[in-house]
């Protein structure tokens, strides 16, 4: 079920600055502690900043994007979107979810 | 009696907002096109503000995510998702919120109430830079925009049809403006972001369509066209064109007296007057 607990840490993120300072200092621990539960393979995910990974095991895009506005796991803004366009190179090369070029109509 | 005088449709970036709040360069034209609006929100004189939106996982996630609800609360505050724009407090309408929400759950729309609440940015942008501009109480509407199931396009414009009849129904002494806050076509942090920055518009001319049908007046035709799969193609924030559905629902469907797109930006500015 739960990549709702992924899409938890990242809201809280945005909403509890004591979080935050959690995850930046001990983030394995603060992970750990996260409730509900993260399994093993979220939880190292989320270490490691794989935000693309994450993205195709169902978590919010939205939500996955304040880990790189709040500088956590090795994120920035920029390095957020470098790994999310590395992760999905294909399809935005097949294509139509390539921005601003899909001709509709 | 409670009279609906106007309507607005804006976007709320926070981050133009930011620039917009600092006086940065870059975003002149969103300057020049908040305070075209802000000119027709003034002549408006409005008392209440009912500002349709799509809360952005702040006010809604662990213990509910309402399809549609109304904030009833004498005062609210933000933002609570972008510590840097203005910190802003605000006095809401709770009287005529109140009103508004028997009178549609009355009409079978199930319309939940948030009697403590944050703003978030999609209502303190707009807020900041446009809305403060005059001096009028907020109404927050939440339509489930982002988080899916979203509710149906047909459904917001009923929605907008059952606030107008609530507003016109009260002998609260008000004028209201409507004003809807979001996009067209926007991606934040998906696969469909540009090639220079974690944001997107996978589907501009989506966008500039809309913004021609609705320069025509023609509301009906947006309704019929904003189906799951173009929201969906129009990438993960486009839900945000319910917002404005329910606004378009408030009134008559007319041409706006000011309307212009921002195509890279999937987004557009309009104003519609609605009574001198």
């Amino acid at each position: 079920m739960s990549v709702y607990a992924v899409d938890k840490v990242c809201r809280r993120v945005v909403r509890e600055p004591e979080f935050v300072e959690a995850l930046r200092a001990d983030p394995e621990r603060a992970l750990r502690a996260a409730q509900p539960p993260l399994t093993d393979e979220e939880r190292e995910l989320l270490l490691a900043g794989d935000v693309g990974r994450l993205g195709r095991m169902g978590a919010s895009f939205f939500l996955l994007h304040q880990l790189g506005r709040f500088e956590l796991f090795g994120l920035t803004l920029p390095e957020y979107a470098a790994r999310i366009r590395a992760e999905y190179a294909v399809e935005r090369r097949a294509s139509s979810l390539h921005p601003n070029q899909a001709p509709r109509r | 009696m409670a009279e609906i005088v106007g309507a607005l449709g804006v976007p709320h970036n926070p981050f133009v907002a930011l620039a917009l709040a600092r006086g940065d360069d870059g975003v002149g034209e969103a300057r020049r096109l908040y305070d075209a609006l802000a000119s027709e929100l003034r002549a408006m004189k409005p008392d209440t503000i009912v500002i349709v939106t799509t809360d952005h996982y702040n006010l809604f996630f662990e213990v509910s995510v309402p399809i549609f609800s109304i904030g009833i609360a004498e005062r609210a505050a933000g933002p609570s998702d972008y510590p840097l724009l203005p910190r802003v407090d605000v006095a809401l309408d709770a009287e005529l919120a109140r009103e508004i929400q028997a009178s549609v759950v009355a009409e079978d729309f199930d319309v939940g109430a948030s009697r403590e609440l944050e703003l978030d940015h999609t209502i303190t942008a707009p807020l900041c830079s446009m809305l403060g501009t005059v001096d009028a109480a907020l109404i927050p509407l939440y339509v489930s925009g982002s988080m899916h199931p979203l509710p149906s396009a047909r459904r917001c414009f009923a929605l907008g049809r059952a606030v107008r009849r609530a507003i016109e129904g009260s002998s609260l002494a008000r004028r209201v403006v409507v004003v809807a806050s979001g996009a067209f076509s926007f991606e934040v942090g998906g696969p469909r972001m540009s090639e220079d920055s974690h944001v997107g518009v996978p589907d501009a001319a989506w966008a500039v369509h809309v913004t021609e049908l609705l320069a025509g007046g023609e509301f009906e035709r947006v309704v019929a066209e904003a189906t799951p799969a173009q929201l969906e193609a129009a990438g993960n924030a486009s839900g945000e064109l319910l917002d404005w559905l329910v606004m378009l629902g408030t009134f008559d469907a007319r041409p706006p007296v000011f309307i212009e797109a921002q195509a890279a930006e999937g987004h557009s500015f309009a104003a519609w007057r609605l009574a001198p």
